[in-house]
């Protein structure tokens, strides 16, 4: 039993970190700019299949994987750019539109990674390789999840630091709290809103090959994060960043816990019950606030 | 200008037929112009008559195009009119398609029809209001989420109890309405046609605007002493009835139920997706995106362009991005406001 919980401890710990950074550039996007990204998933698989496609050893590049991880990173970033410039930016005045233009990316991101890699899950070559048994805890620990746990850490630490220490970061909590004054103030929104959204896509890269690397890379893996990021987001609070790492963490451990005592098929289940709960009771979730239309 | 005065002069033939109409079903439905009368009474008669001059694949396309057409319309009458923009919809449809194939696979393999539809669409009220419970208290976003959560709940609990449900294979065993496909035409245009004239008739009645209202300013309904909520409900429930048909005509259309024909977020996203195409709010505007759209789908893009399937889905896509950038007010909607102009002045 107590072996069991240990066991728990250690292996939510690692997957919700990886939930953490999935959550994160969602809710940022929101807390800047009003918009629900509903393609941040299809960034997650962007990331995902841009580090296939960079270290494959059967690709034309088969770069190590660490360069290839910052290269994916990069072109996630790059995308989640291009999503705001090429389209939202157009449209964010229209909250529906917005909902359905973002998702109908996602859809048709899918349909091109069909015709590129095929509808087959294709293998990611590791970060590192390799796993480590914890005896005390009776469980296996894969090195890739531990870089995971401590790359998602770093990052989120990171951000804290530009969020809270630098003026460039300053102004995007501004624009989160209100764009109205920070307008006011003299920032520029729409520079707020780009940053927000490469940092975003950066996360989102990070968290694809994280999630491609530990559970699948498959042409329809970017519709369980996004549920997860809503998920998260919602028992956080939207706009929140230290809501949606609380409520990771919180997620992460039930669905861990659920697969330990009620086995793999009830994994989603749960959480998703626990969040009618959690909406019905703090219809704003944890750290959130109520939409104000300005 | 010229274009005008030629289409206005045309308009003016066609007026007394209009007028007709206008006279006896004007206060119900709406006034139309000449022109617009001849748009709606000719794509009626062109769409009663399609087995008579289409081939196989476009009307088997139009049959499928019915059932959308329901599910955008069920779609609109809630989230279009009231604003609360709902993602699970799917859920309705996959509700009602569910009851009927675990009714006749798990319970009697001879159950009629008689029994299994209307306990379907009693199961997609049911649900229909469970999901109206949250509207009581989210808004906006929040409320557009749970409602994407029910999808993954539904989704979710399909393996869960797969001994039930037949899991992602799903159950294959319902009887089919017929073989003939222009039989199984009407079938399924026949509803479709009467469901339309139904939701008009309380879109454009005193009901429409109250619903409208909500989306514009809710604390204004309830500040003139109207009861937001119990219209809320009430939209939920004039939206899940329909939504049990369409899904009970598509179950008994190809002979059984599986998740990622019935349930997955794609399909309640193409409900939303025709729906703005056709132009939300406007009932006959979603009726017409939804044939707009699958015949593209499943006829132009298939048997015409034969295109492989992850293409034909890209260029699908793609258009319904492209319209949701451009087009935002709905391709119908636009086209009815251009004939009103065509149509010179009223009177």
């Amino acid at each position: 039993m107590i072996e069991q919980l240990l066991s728990i401890l250690v292996v939510g710990a690692m997957i919700s970190a990886v939930y953490a950074l999935v959550a994160i550039g969602f809710t940022m996007i929101f807390g800047v700019g009003g918009v629900l990204n509903l393609a941040h998933g299809a960034l997650i698989m962007i990331g995902a299949f841009a580090y296939l496609a960079f270290t494959s050893t059967s690709g034309a590049l088969s770069l190590p994987p660490v360069v290839g991880f910052v290269v994916a990173v990069a072109v996630t970033a790059g995308a989640s750019y291009v999503l705001y410039a090429g389209l939202v930016t157009f449209i964010e005045d229209d909250i529906v539109i917005t909902f359905l233009a973002t998702v109908v990316v996602a859809l048709l991101v899918t349909e091109l990674v069909i015709i590129q890699f095929g509808s087959a899950p294709s293998q990611l070559v590791p970060i590192v390789s390799g796993s480590i048994y914890l005896e005390s805890v009776g469980t296996r620990l894969r090195y890739v999840q531990l870089i995971a746990f401590v790359v998602s850490w770093i990052a989120i630490g990171a951000l804290w630091y530009y969020v809270s220490k630098t003026d460039e970061g300053r102004s995007i909590l501004a624009a989160s709290m209100s764009t109205r004054g920070a307008e006011l103030t003299g920032v520029n929104l729409r520079k707020v809103k780009s940053r927000t959204w490469l940092i975003a896509g950066a996360f989102a890269g990070i968290a694809g090959v994280f999630i491609g690397t530990l559970q699948s890379t498959s042409p329809q893996m970017w519709l369980s994060p996004l549920a997860l990021a809503f998920i998260i987001v919602v028992v956080g609070g939207i706009g929140s960043i230290k809501g949606s790492v609380i409520a990771a963490y919180l997620i992460g451990y039930l669905e861990t816990a659920s697969v330990e005592f009620l086995g793999p098929s009830f994994q989603g289940v749960l959480s998703l019950i626990v969040l009618v709960a959690i909406l019905l009771v703090l219809p704003n979730g944890l750290y959130g606030r109520e939409l104000v239309h300005e | 200008m010229l274009l005008t005065s030629v289409t206005a002069r045309i308009d003016r033939l066609l007026r007394p037929l209009a007028n007709v109409y206008n006279r006896f079903l004007g206060d119900y439905f709406g006034e139309m112009n000449g022109l617009q009368f001849v748009l709606i009474s000719g794509s009626l008669v062109a769409l009663l008559s399609a087995p008579f001059w289409g081939n196989f694949g476009l009307v088997r396309a139009m049959s499928v195009a019915s059932v959308w057409a329901i599910f955008a319309m069920s779609w609109d009458i809630q989230s279009g009119y009231t604003g609360y923009i709902s993602f699970g919809h799917s859920v309705l449809s996959g509700a009602a398609g569910y009851t009927t194939a675990m009714l006749v696979h798990n319970v009697d393999p001879e159950l009629s029809m008689t029994v299994t539809i209307p306990v379907s669409i009693l199961a997609a009220l049911v649900v229909g209001l469970l999901i109206a419970l949250p509207s009581l208290r989210l808004t906006g976003p929040y409320f557009s989420l749970i409602t994407f959560v029910a999808v993954l709940i539904f989704y979710r609990m399909i393996p869960s109890f797969s001994e039930y449900t037949g899991g992602q294979t799903g159950i294959q065993s319902v009887e089919v309405f017929t073989y003939d496909p222009v039989l199984r035409f009407y079938y399924m245009v026949v509803p479709m046609v009467v469901i339309a004239v139904v939701l008009t008739f309380i879109a454009r009645s005193n009901i429409g605007v109250v619903l409208v209202s909500i989306r514009e300013n809710e604390a204004a309904v309830n500040a003139a002493g109207i009861d937001a909520t119990k219209f809320k409900i009430f939209s939920f429930a004039l939206s899940s009835v329909p939504m049990g048909i369409g899904g009970v005509l598509l179950v008994h259309f190809s002979g059984g139920v599986d998740p990622s024909t019935f349930v997955v977020v794609d399909r309640s996203i193409e409900m939303i997706a025709i729906a703005v195409l056709g132009g939300m709010s406007s009932i006959l505007g979603p009726l017409g995106g939804a044939f707009f759209l699958i015949v593209l789908r499943d006829y132009v893009l298939t048997d015409l362009a034969d295109l492989a399937t992850p293409i034909r889905w890209t260029v699908f896509w793609g258009l319904v991005l492209l319209a949701l950038v451009f087009v935002r007010d709905g391709l119908f909607r636009k086209l009815w406001h251009g004939l009103e102009r065509l149509g010179g002045d009223r009177r």
